[in-house]
């Protein structure tokens, strides 16, 4: 005889209150996710992080998963959000190196092109009559998302606003990158990178990396001043 | 691996702290990255460099950068009637606000470091497009 199996509830009672599950469905979608962009010849729509929260979004809704419950699981993998910033020292590090003189130009078009992604974005948003407290969120969705949903907090605006604001922005940004840079006619590697860095953080930067060497230096150098340029400015110029 | 990863983990430390007791406007993983940046730009006499192990998980944030943020992104789910009452307005806000910032920053860029040495030929892959 073999010992009965506790009714199917109890395990899922178990399961649920774990972090093991929310940590293997974060884990899968994001592996579902990066395969799928793989599969796509790593199309710039076939985002990885959005087909992840997707999946995982749809996942806890239907098995009606409470979100505090998920996230008390899934703040393992959340918790590394502080480590990797740090981490983006290595890339800045680098890309010093090969600034140059390129210095001033640089940082001009890192606050240059900050102030004009926060002024559009928030006076469109405002032009629009969209609630303030989904409006705030938008300040920091130009910089990397770690780094973002950092300044979101220090400036009382939701983390998870900014973080969905700053993958849709990516997004964007490594999809219509191309075309922008040519209107404009911005031809050098170093410059089309850095602009991708400046407006589209990670996920422009990936894209940048896949087209040219030089251009994703560049992005990933710009990326990572224009988080720490907007860590450090956005709260003083927060709600003015 | 382990090196560079208490590496990372004692400088992100030290970041809280300076965030909790100094600079409480930043937030402390950003003042862990600049004391990194420091200590491996200034700290070459002292025998700071990117060594293999730092050099591996860096590289390995940089390529599962996206999954570190879908914990905190799936808190949409809470916010889904707001947006959907927002969705145009907040669309048309990013889509500007992206445009407007590759413009401007590469506008820039191009005005004040002019530049042609790089130069993608026409037709050629020119940029931050689809791979041919």
């Amino acid at each position: 005889m073999t010992p009965a199996l506790p009714p199917i509830e109890e395990i899922w009672v178990y399961l649920a209150g774990s972090p093991l599950l929310a940590l293997t469905l974060t884990l899968a979608a994001w592996h579902l996710g990066t395969r799928l962009y793989e599969r796509s010849g790593r199309n710039p729509l076939v985002n990885p992080v959005a087909i992840a929260v997707a999946i995982v979004a749809g996942a806890i809704v239907a098995i009606g998963m409470p979100y505090a419950t998920y996230f008390e699981g899934a703040q393992f993998v959340h918790f590394l959000l502080g480590t990797a910033t740090v981490s983006l020292a290595v890339p800045i590090h680098r890309g010093l190196d090969a600034l140059r003189g390129r210095v001033l130009p640089l940082l001009a078009a890192l606050v240059g092109g900050g102030a004009v992604s926060i002024a559009v974005a928030i006076g469109m948003a405002r032009l629009l009559g969209v609630d303030a407290p989904l409006v705030q969120g938008l300040w920091a969705k130009s910089v990397t998302a770690p780094i973002a949903m950092g300044v979101a907090e220090r400036i009382g605006a939701s983390p998870t606003l900014t973080a969905v604001y700053a993958v849709v922005t990516g997004v964007l940004g490594a999809a219509l990158g191309r075309y922008v840079l040519d209107a404009v006619g911005c031809r050098a590697w170093w410059q089309r990178g850095a602009a991708i860095g400046i407006a589209a953080h990670g996920i422009g930067t990936s894209r940048a990396f896949n087209v040219h060497p030089d251009a994703g230096a560049w992005a990933s150098l710009a990326m990572g001043l224009h988080g720490v340029l907007g860590a450090v400015l956005i709260p003083l110029a927060f709600g003015r | 691996m382990i090196p560079g990863l208490l590496q990372l983990l004692v400088f992100q430390g030290l970041g809280e702290l300076l965030a909790r007791f100094a600079v409480p406007a930043v937030p402390g993983p950003v003042l862990g990255l600049l004391l990194l940046l420091a200590w491996l730009r200034l700290g070459a006499p002292l025998g700071a460099r990117v060594g293999a192990g730092l050099d591996e998980v860096a590289a390995a944030f940089t390529r599962h950068l996206g999954l570190l943020f879908v914990p905190a992104a799936v808190g949409v789910v809470m916010f889904l009637p707001q947006l959907r009452e927002h969705a145009l307005g907040i669309a048309v806000a990013l889509v500007a606000s992206v445009v407007a910032t590759l413009a401007a920053s590469a506008w820039l860029l191009r005005v004040l470091a002019p530049d042609e040495s790089a130069a993608p030929d026409a037709g050629d892959e020119p940029g931050a497009g689809p791979p041919a």
